[in-house]
């Protein structure tokens, strides 16, 4: 075996994922590093992934960054990914708002770590196909650590790979048109979202309030304390009947304990304790 | 499960068929629209037909209003494997009957997306 | 008067849609990197295409270097590395490339166009066209190209409706 990942190239290689994508490579995920980026290794004629990041460190490629980047986080996004927080949306949700809410009152869902913008817009357009006057009346913030994301998802472009991702056909094409090689989300569902960047560890902007929350995948790359703070900042955003949506491998269960876990659809959301 | 994998390349029938068989299923092959006709009228009827567009003797769209037009075969999902990409020829494979659609190139949890979409993830045993 | 084709099919473009091609088809990871192959039309080995008839009527062209056609096919097919494929299943699998990247190609044109079944054989195809664009790269030190040929001219006219 060649001369294999030392701990310095590894987190070198996270921070750049990180930064570029917002996707954090956990420790113990040098194998991962090394079977991914070995392609371009070979690619560029050197022995090994050690070397391939010797060079880019010294000499920085945007082209070579940029294949790194994709080699470690392609496919780790699609459309109404784990399906139940969606269709929970629809079924349960948004009949429960309407029922607690004025005719025509502004509904706000937050996306906190909007990547490159699938889980907003699935949210649009469900929305927009459920909802009468969702267009107008709905507002989704997507916000992400990274300015790359953000960008992503202001431009509301994606790739023929991104599109085959578990988008249902026929919401393709109500939604979608073609410009070139990818595929751009219509006007009116863009005008729905508001992207912007934001380090869920720092202090909180100005936000909200919101009645929805989808906080999905995000806290697993915490450590405990900071966990619970995050949670801390996301209720004082959040309407006293909001609804909070977690990744199916996360829970507010032994972490802070002013939620409330209830059954929603086939799966769970976690709703502001009264009185906490 | 059984899934029927249309197309006129064998490997792209190697790389479906292998996919889907990674996920539980049974799979058949058909070289064009009539072959997987023939299959169907055997009396082999699939959960899932994977259907290319653009094949010789039958395309994939005169198979899915093929399909479409017998009540027996209702229950058969039809997805579009192809390259056709445009806008205006996803519209027409809906409208002629075909559920979902996967555009050339896609990766295996592009399949495995859509049949989760679909309800046709078979449950591991 | 027309703007040139090159406008809807530039080297750029072509080369993003063959990138996701080669990811997806040939491997994750695998990567094809323009560029880096001969620019003359130097590519020795076999070659496979489809037609895109329409307002604007041209040839995509997938050409591999000799020396890459057993690997390219153990790839897509994933055969073990001693494993040797037939002369059907490289063409198979050549042929299929063609037929992603001409729909794709196609994808990008104005106006109803329909694409031919892909073929295999010596290129070039249409001597009297130039190529319209060609994009050289390399894939596991292998040449490869890509060159669509056609009518310099983009189609003026251009709709929306779909082919029969």
């Amino acid at each position: 075996m060649t001369a294999s990942l030392a701990t310095s190239g590894f987190d070198w290689v996270c921070q750049l994922v990180r930064r570029e994508s917002a996707i954090v490579l956990a420790p113990g995920k040098e194998y991962l590093v090394e079977a991914r980026l070995m392609p371009l290794a070979r690619q560029l004629g050197l022995s090994g992934v050690a070397e391939l990041v010797e060079r880019v460190r010294a000499r920085p490629e945007p082209a070579i960054t940029r294949g790194i980047v994709e080699a470690l986080t392609t496919n780790e996004t699609s459309w109404f990914r784990d399906g139940d927080p969606f269709t929970a949306l629809t079924g349960t949700v948004v009949p429960a708002l309407q029922a607690a809410r004025r005719p025509g009152e502004p509904i706000s869902i937050w996306s906190a770590a909007c990547s490159s913008g699938q889980e907003a817009y699935t949210i649009a357009m469900l929305l927009a196909d459920s909802l009468p006057s969702a267009t107008t009346r709905v507002r989704i913030t997507a916000t992400d650590l990274s300015r790359a994301m953000v960008d992503r998802t202001r431009a509301g472009r994606f790739s023929q790979l991104e599109v085959n991702r578990g988008l249902p056909a026929p919401m393709l094409v109500r939604h979608f048109s073609r410009v070139g090689a990818e595929w751009e989300i219509s006007p009116a569902l863009r005008q729905m979202v508001t992207a912007s960047e934001l380090n869920l560890a720092g202090p909180l902007p100005r936000l909200g309030p919101f009645d929805v929350v989808y906080l999905r995948n995000v806290l697993i790359y915490f450590d405990p304390p900071t966990k619970r703070e995050v949670l801390r900042k996301v209720r004082q955003v959040m309407r006293p009947d909001g609804w909070l949506f977690l990744g199916a491998a996360e829970t507010t269960l032994g972490v802070d304990d002013s939620w409330e876990r209830v059954p929603c659809g086939r799966g769970s959301a976690y709703r502001p304790m009264k009185g906490k | 499960m059984r899934a029927l994998v249309i197309d006129d390349s064998r490997a792209m029938r190697r790389i479906v068929a292998s996919i889907l068989e990674g996920f539980g299923y049974e799979t058949r092959p058909a070289g064009h629209g009539r072959e997987a006709l023939d299959v169907l009228e055997e009396g082999w009827v699939p959960d899932l037909a994977c259907i290319d567009w653009n094949m010789p003797v039958m395309d994939g769209l005169q198979f899915v209003s093929a399909v479409r037009a017998v009540p027996a075969w209702r229950q058969v999902t039809l997805m579009m494997v192809t390259t056709e990409s445009e806008h205006g020829q996803i519209v027409k494979a809906l409208a002629a009957g075909a559920h979902e659609y996967v555009i050339k190139p896609f990766t295996a949890d592009a399949i495995g997306d859509k049949l989760s979409l679909l309800g046709l993830m078979p449950v591991p045993a | 008067m027309s703007a040139p084709i090159t406008a809807l099919l530039d080297g750029e473009t072509v080369t993003a849609v063959a990138g996701e091609v080669w990811s997806a088809l040939v491997g994750e990871g695998e990567l094809l990197l323009p560029g880096l192959g001969p620019v003359a039309p130097a590519v020795d080995g076999p070659s496979a295409w489809v037609t895109v008839t329409g307002p604007w009527d041209g040839v995509v062209v997938l050409t591999c270097g000799a020396s890459g056609t057993a690997d390219l096919t153990r790839s897509v097919l994933q055969l073990d590395d001693d494993e040797q494929p037939t002369a059907e299943d490289v063409d198979d699998v050549l042929r299929e490339l063609a037929n992603i990247l001409g729909g794709n190609v196609k994808s990008l044109l104005p106006g109803p166009s329909a694409l031919g079944l892909p073929e295999t054989g010596p290129a070039p195809l249409r001597a009297e066209d130039e190529d319209t664009c060609r994009v050289s790269a390399s894939w596991r030190g292998h040449d490869l190209a890509i060159t669509i040929q056609g009518a310099s001219e983009a189609p003026a006219h251009h709709t929306t409706e779909v082919p029969k």
